[in-house]
Order: structure tokens, then sequence, then C-alpha cells
């Protein structure tokens, strides 16, 4: 069972992995298949579409960007994982020490409650089909009328555009209630049938991939009659799509404009966290060898490429079909297209892939309180994903918040990569924290924190859709700043 | 029984592929697209479970 699997022992939390677990390549290619295949891609295609994105922009912008996400894995993270061969955590551990840790599973733990809040919100736009209620709308932030103070507030830290938003007047009981039902199924699960779901998620995967490529094909088939175009050539499919699928211009109102670099740096970023973040560290120590990283390629371009551009296809139709329907809603879209089995589709989608999610935030909250079960830990997880997934300002404002999660944990994984590779050379000591016994690596804690006030201050000055770019030049200083504050720390703690 | 179910697991997985395919075409209507899509998914999730990530039994050993 995968709860006892990750116990210290089995999982070889404070160990190298040994030779006998090491893993083939193919089970790389299934795996990232299956995780960058989720429920949120469902969502993020459409948003390209509401952010003006134009046809050569997406595509090529996507094909870069993937590109630049794989090499990233491969030559940043897999090196370092199949050299050390430990997890995220314990490498964190012996560089920032245990306080620092904590700090950090503690960040981790609330991005991945709101991430699984997304999906969470993903599956519950498909109980709509079914059930007569007000789904949320593109620019909702509630489901329940809110203060105007509280619109204002959002707005002056940038994380709504008061004027496009819009204000509900009265609760929406029917969307809480939905949200609540299949996030307290998906806790529950999560708490006492995750072997169960991840099975599910095995034998999903296939299937969903290919549903996902349906979505694309139905969606264009769909979109050619109802313009009645005549597509007899590459050239006149590529017309197509630069004329109606993605057009680009203006956005949708509430909406950043994105340029080729907007989703050239989405794409590259959107797992910031898990590839010059290190995150993935804890799934790659399993490799034979440091190519395996670019196993990495199947989720992005069956997930990152194809099902977005699916995704994406599905909300360029509903648009063509009425211009004022501007909600993001995955269930109605998908059911529009292929029925009852794409209804199916969107809830394994979300389901499958917010209960991993949900687990993992339990397990990053538990190692903040060991002594904590942690069935109750995973259950309390669940309840704030469910919490947030009622939110639709989330989900409707995934690319943004996809931005935030890498940018916030990204720091740590240059701290990894200087600690690893660059400390040694300048005659420094890696993993200094466990050497010296202390709890809290202070340079470690003041790179993360000068990072992030250095990537929000260019933000700031820069422009609010600039949070897709500031990861790389973050990274950087992150590096630069870990070297610089190392020699002082390690100065002071060694005399 | 083991091959019985997975040519009926990777016929559905098949029909989940080409029914998109003949719409685009121009072979079979939407309605009809859905349905077979729909049936396919059903034949997938009752015939794949039982024999995926399920350890292959050497039926000559089983008496």
């Amino acid at each position: 069972m995968a709860d006892d699997a990750a116990t210290v022992g089995d999982e070889f939390e404070r160990e190298r992995v040994p030779e006998r677990a090491l893993l083939g390549f193919k089970s790389f290619v299934g795996m990232y298949a299956g995780e960058h295949t989720a429920g949120t891609e469902l969502m993020i295609g459409p948003l390209f579409v509401a952010a003006g994105v134009s046809a050569f922009d997406l595509l090529v912008g996507l094909l870069v960007g993937n590109l630049l996400a794989v090499l990233s894995w491969t030559l940043l993270t897999a090196p370092i994982a199949t050299r050390a061969r430990l997890t995220l955590y314990y490498q964190a551990e012996r560089i920032c020490g245990r306080g620092l840790v904590t700090l950090y599973n503690l960040a981790n733990g609330v991005m991945f409650c709101f991430l699984a809040g997304a999906m969470v919100t993903v599956s519950a736009t498909a109980v709509g089909v079914w059930v007569d209620f007000a789904p949320p709308q593109l620019n909702d932030v509630a489901p329940f009328p809110l203060p105007e103070g509280v619109y204002q507030s959002l707005d002056t830290f940038g994380l709504i555009e008061a004027e496009h938003t819009r204000r509900v007047e009265s609760v929406n009981v029917g969307w809480i209630a939905a949200v609540f039902a299949v996030g307290l199924l998906t806790a529950v699960v999560a708490v006492y049938g995750y072997a169960f779901v991840a099975r599910v998620a095995n034998i999903a995967a296939p299937w969903m991939t290919l549903m996902f490529i349906a979505f694309g094909l139905v969606a264009m088939r769909q979109f050619i009659d109802a313009t009645n175009a005549q597509i007899g050539s590459a050239a006149d499919l590529w017309h197509f799509a630069t004329t109606h699928l993605w057009k680009g211009g203006e956005p949708q109102p509430g909406q950043v404009k994105f340029t080729f670099w907007h989703v050239m740096f989405f794409a590259w970023f959107c797992n910031m966290a898990m590839h010059i973040g290190m995150s993935d560290l804890s799934i790659l120590r399993f490799a034979r060898k440091s190519w395996y990283g670019v196993a990495t390629a199947s989720g992005m371009f069956l997930g990152h490429y194809i099902a977005w551009i699916a995704a994406s296809l599905l909300y360029a139709l509903q648009l063509h079909n009425d211009p004022a329907n501007t909600s993001v809603l995955p269930g109605p879209l998908a059911y529009q297209a292929c029925g009852v089995a794409g209804l199916v589709c969107v809830i394994l989608a979300g389901w499958t892939t917010a209960n991993p999610t949900i687990y993992r935030a339990g397990l990053a909250f538990q190692a903040i309180v060991p002594s904590a079960s942690r069935a109750k830990v995973t259950f309390a997880a669940g309840l704030i994903a469910t919490v947030a997934g009622m939110f639709p300002a989330i989900a409707m404002k995934l690319l943004d918040f996809v931005a935030l999660y890498g940018l916030l944990l990204m720091p740590m994984g240059a701290i990894i990569f200087a600690d690893f590779y660059l400390i040694p050379k300048l005659r420094l000591r890696s993993d200094f924290a466990e050497f010296v016994g202390d709890r809290f690596n202070w340079a470690a804690g003041l790179t993360w924190l000068a990072t992030l006030v250095t990537c929000c201050a260019l933000v700031a000055y820069f422009g609010k859709d600039k949070i897709f770019f500031v990861g790389l030049p973050g990274w950087f200083v992150a590096a630069g700043l870990y070297i610089a504050l190392s020699y002082l720390y390690q100065r002071r703690n060694r005399a | 029984m083991r091959l019985i179910l997975q040519i009926v697991s990777w016929a559905a997985l098949a029909t989940t592929a080409l029914a998109p395919v003949l719409f685009v075409a121009g072979q079979i209507t939407l309605s009809h697209t859905k349905l077979m899509m729909l049936l396919a998914a059903i034949a997938w999730f009752v015939t794949t479970p039982l024999w995926m990530g399920r350890p292959k039994v050497d039926e000559t050993l089983v008496i």
C-alpha cells in the first residue's frame, strides 16, 4: 500500500536509495505522463484562450517552453538526484537545518492544498451538468457576497482586477454543496483509500490521455462545421487556426494578455518547483541514469502540449458559439464534446490528481508535527483544499497561482544546486547545517526571503504579468546570494 | 482468460481513439461518437482492473 510505502524504511527517506530499488526508464515515462495529464490541464488550456493568445504564440511557445522544462529536469535536477539519491527534504535538511525545512514544508503543504482545491473545483464543475446550480464565472472570487473593501484589498495586492471582478449578490448554495461533496469525498479517500485511487489513476491514465486528444479532435470538427470552413491543405488549417481557433487580440476582461514569451515561460516554469526548484529529486533519485530525466517529455508533451491545446479548443468553440459565455467550466465543456465519457474523464482527472496532492500536503504537514496521526493531518489538508476549491478565483486564476507556487519554492532549488556544485569549488563546505548541527542555516533562510522580496519587487515595478518571467533572474539571484551569505555564515560558525 | 481481457481492453482503447477520428472524417455523427466513447469507457474500466497491475499467474502451476 502506498501509505505503508511512505514509511521511512521503505521510502529511503533518510538514506541513499540502494541499487536494488532503482527503477527503469519506462517507470518514469508512465509516471510523468500520468502526473501531468491532470484535471487542471482542462483549466489551463481555456485560460490561454481567455488570455488572448495567438496560434503561433501558443503552438511554438508551448513547444519551446516544454522543451526547456524537459532540459531543466534532465540537466539540473536528474544529475543531482542520481548522484546524491536523497529526497528533497533530507537533502534540504542537511543544507538548511531542520528549522528551515519545517518552514519549507509549511509553504509546500499550503500550496499543495490550494492546488488540490483547484482540482476539486474542476471535478465539481462536472456536477453542474446533472445538478442545476449557477456555475462560477471567469471573474468570480467567492461563492458569496464579500465587502467591497475585500475586492479593493485583493486588487491592491495585484491578486485580482476589482474593476472586472463580478460581485456575487447571494450565497451560491448549490456550488458550495457541490464542492463540499466532491472535496469531502476526495479527502476521505485520500485518508483511507489512497492505494485504491493510485490504482484507479494508473488504470485511467491511458484512457484519459486518449480522451484529452478526443476533446481536441471533436472540438476541431465542430468548429469547422460551425464556421463552414474548407480545410484542404496544411495552409488552410493554419489559416483556420490563426483566424478562428487562436485569434490573438485582446484578452477577456480581467485576464493578462499572453504573448509568445508568456506562453513559453509559463510552460517552462509551471513546474518550476519540481525541476529548478528540485522537488523532483525525491522522484528522480530512483533513476538508474541521469538521462532518464528526458522521461519528463511524456508528461510535458502529452499533458502540457496536447491536453492544453485540446482543452483550449473546447473553450474557443464555446466562445465562438456564444461570445458572452466566458465561463471556464471543464465539466460542461467536456460533456458537450464527448458526452458522458467526457464528463467521467473530467471527474477522474480532477479526482485522481487531487488525491495524491492532498496526500502530499498531509505528508508535508506531518513533517512539521510528527506526533500527529497521518490520517488526521491528511483529512485536515483535504478540508483546507475543499474550502479553497469553493473559491473560484483560485481555479480561474490558475495561471497566476501556478506561477506563484513555483516562485515560492524555487529558491530552495537554487540553494541545493549551489550547495551541490559551487560551494565545494569555493572551498566551502556542503551540507553545512548537518556538519555543525545547526537547526537553521540563516544563509539559506535569508537567501529564500531576499529572493522572494526581489522577485516581488520586480513584479511590482515591471507589472504583475511579469510574475511568469521573474523565476529566471530569481534563480540566479538565489544561487548568488546563497554563495555570498555562505561565506559569512560558514566563517562565523567555524570560528 | 487474461489474454481475452487484454484484447477487450485494447479494443476499448482503440475505439476511444477511433471514434473522434471517424467523427472528424465525417463518417459518424456526434451522438454516435459519444455513444462509442461511452461504451469503450465502460469496457475499459470493467476489463482493465482485472489484469492491469495484477501478477501473471502461471496457469500450468494452478491445478
